[in-house]
């Protein structure tokens, strides 16, 4: 029963930054039809600067957050303009030259910072949720996750860049023809998911280790999720964030954090042979 | 791109080229090469194998397969298991291990009968970086070794130990060296027959389209399945190989910066599914990747990443095997030349 309660408290937790990050992911994904493999790079890129900032060059943290955040958006659309936007006709291409950069990020932070952990520091405090110690940094990330799905809900529906950007989704060709650049709009999703990325980052690396290939399991998280839910559904990536969430804790609370890494693998094989266009998606 | 049939001693005299260049290789000991080169000419042959792997199904299909490195790790630990708890030495272990990767490889098969292009590459991908954490972690690190990996003695260990002292590590070196070209060679030779045959030419059709490929009678799903076969044990036997000369086997396999990347960019800079291409560049690559350490030390992969990444931008379609084409037409030209004259 109390481990029941753990995988409860703990499954939502991890379901609302999966939501964030994979909202980030999906937009990309949507927009130029292609997964990007350097989307974790962002989060272990924003976790170092900020700790080097921090730690290293003393920089107080209210100063390190903002600066961290600028400097992922900018790599972000500089990602954009080195690795997607030249090869977004050519998948393959796309694929080696977003996944070369991933490593690059990672090769980088292997030679510069090592293989030990880093961290950021936190909120501090515990409070009680279902009887159940819990660190007061969980809520404060539950609670500004929970704002920026709203604001990025409010930014894709309420607004005209909104619509656009889900125009492009919906059809590069049509949306050109109704007066939209799609490579501005590109430019557009690449900043707003940079941002995503960067803040999930400096939400979740206080609670877990930050080393050179910790941006992997958001990534394969997030494109499980994407799967899962169908792709453009904002629906979907909601459901399919808490099914990966309460999944994900449930093995790890039954089987160890080893075996949970094969969580995203399992679940896109099973959505795949079951329901290949995902919980919410439509068909062709 | 089947080649009409040739009498007998015209294909031999094709082949005499290949035939010269491979013995002029094999030679190098002889001519006084040894010692650490010697090590990376070894290395570079049973690379050879992956590359050829890489350029075999994903060059002339496009389904990109980045999985790879679990071909090549879960061969490599195979043997390494086989040696620790099955008590087989590895000179007998390296087959069935190979069995038992390419039995397991199909996990990076079976996405493709779903999805396609990205999809499939991703989930590829998912396979090396998931087997790199698992075999480091609990439960499976106490079997496996965590981050130490698995000892065990390495490929004619035992004959060697026979040897006077001073003649052991030559003699490894030197039987390490013949077996690697050995393997290189004949993973060339079949590479080449199978892409260049009938068989090659269906593997091209589903790269250029699939539905098409389909409504002409070719049995898609088939062809995949024996080139996806062939193609993961060409990267089993590399992974085997590989762990049998270089004990221990550690998760440094699984990593794709290792065991993915310089394959992957000897596939694009020799041009996709020429199987020549890649096979040159890949000595390249890995030659260059030696002498790149005096220069920028640890930061040799990302000046390949970032290589790879002008290089699939500016020449997807690969430098080397245009260049061979040009070099054979010169020669071919001067030979004429010469007989002309005679």
């Amino acid at each position: 029963m109390e481990e029941l309660k753990h995988v409860l408290v703990f499954g939502l937790f991890h379901s609302a930054t999966y939501l964030v990050f994979s909202l980030g992911f999906s937009l990309i994904f949507g927009v130029a039809r292609l997964p990007n493999i350097s989307y974790g790079a962002l989060y272990i890129l924003t976790g170092y600067i900020t700790y080097a900032l921090i730690s290293q060059l003393g920089v107080p943290l209210y100063l390190a957050i903002p600066a961290s955040i600028l400097a992922t958006i900018a790599a972000s659309l500089a990602i954009g303009e080195v690795a997607i936007k030249p090869a977004i006709r050519f998948p393959v291409s796309m694929f080696i030259t977003t996944m070369a950069v991933a490593y690059i990020f990672e090769e980088v932070f292997r030679i510069q910072m090592g293989l030990v952990p880093a961290t950021l520091p936190y909120y501090p405090g515990t409070t009680f949720v279902l009887g159940i110690p819990v660190s007061n940094h969980w809520l404060l990330v539950v609670g500004i996750c929970s704002l920026m799905v709203l604001a990025l809900l409010a930014f894709l529906f309420k607004t005209g860049t909104g619509r656009a950007i889900r125009a492009v989704a919906e059809s590069w060709e049509e949306s050109m023809r109704l007066g939209v650049n799609p490579l501005r709009v590109l430019r557009i999703t690449l900043l707003v998911s940079g941002l995503y990325a960067a803040l999930t980052s400096i939400l979740l690396v206080p609670l877990k280790a930050l080393t050179p290939t910790a941006g992997w399991t958001p990534l394969f998280a997030a494109f499980a999720i994407v799967v899962l839910g169908g792709l453009g559904s904002v629906l979907g990536t909601a459901v399919a964030s808490l099914i990966y969430g309460f999944a994900e804790q449930l093995v790890v609370f039954t089987l160890g954090g080893g075996i949970a890494r094969v969580v995203p693998l399992v679940l896109i094989v099973l959505v795949l042979t079951f329901r290949p266009h995902g919980l919410f998606g439509r068909g062709e | 791109m089947a080649f009409a049939k040739q009498s007998g001693l015209r294909r031999a005299k094709r082949l005499l080229p290949a035939l010269a260049v491979a013995a002029a290789y094999a030679a190098l000991p002889a001519l006084g090469l040894g010692g650490y080169w010697l090590d990376v000419l070894t290395r570079a042959n049973i690379f050879l194998l992956i590359a050829l792997s890489l350029d075999l199904y994903s060059g002339t299909t496009f389904y990109l397969n980045l999985g790879v490195p679990f071909t090549v790790g879960t061969s490599a630990y195979a043997l390494a298991v086989l040696n620790k708890y099955y008590g087989i030495p590895v000179e007998y272990g390296i087959l069935p291990a190979v069995l038992v990767s390419v039995a397991l490889s199909f996990a990076i098969f079976l996405p493709s009968l779903r999805v396609r292009g990205a999809y499939f590459a991703i989930l590829s991908l998912l396979l090396p970086i998931i087997a790199a954490g698992l075999v480091t972690s609990l439960p499976l690190s106490l079997y496996l070794g965590g981050e130490g990996g698995i000892h065990y003695p390495r490929l004619l260990y035992s004959y060697a130990m026979s040897l006077p002292v001073s003649e052991r590590l030559p003699y490894l070196r030197l039987s390490y060296f013949y077996i690697s070209v050995a393997a290189a060679a004949i993973a060339f030779a079949v590479s080449y027959k199978v892409a260049y045959s009938d068989f090659g030419f269906m593997l091209r059709s589903i790269g250029q389209d699939e539905l098409l490929a389909e409504a002409s009678g070719i049995d898609t799903l088939r062809v995949k399945l024996v080139g996806f076969t062939i193609s993961s044990f060409l990267a089993a036997l590399a992974g085997a190989l590989h762990a049998a000369m270089t004990p221990p086997v550690t998760a440094e396999v699984f990593v794709p910066a290792n065991t993915l990347v310089p394959p992957l960019t000897a596939m694009i800079l020799g041009g996709m599914g020429t199987i020549v291409g890649p096979a040159v560049a890949n000595y390249l690559v890995l030659i260059v990747y030696e002498f790149l350490w005096g220069v920028v030390g640890r930061w040799r992969s990302v000046f390949y990443m970032s290589l790879l990444i002008v290089l699939v931008l500016l020449k997807p379609q690969g430098v080397v095997f245009y260049v061979y084409l040009r070099l054979r037409k010169a020669v071919a030209g001067m030979i004429g030349k010469i007989r002309r004259g005679a």
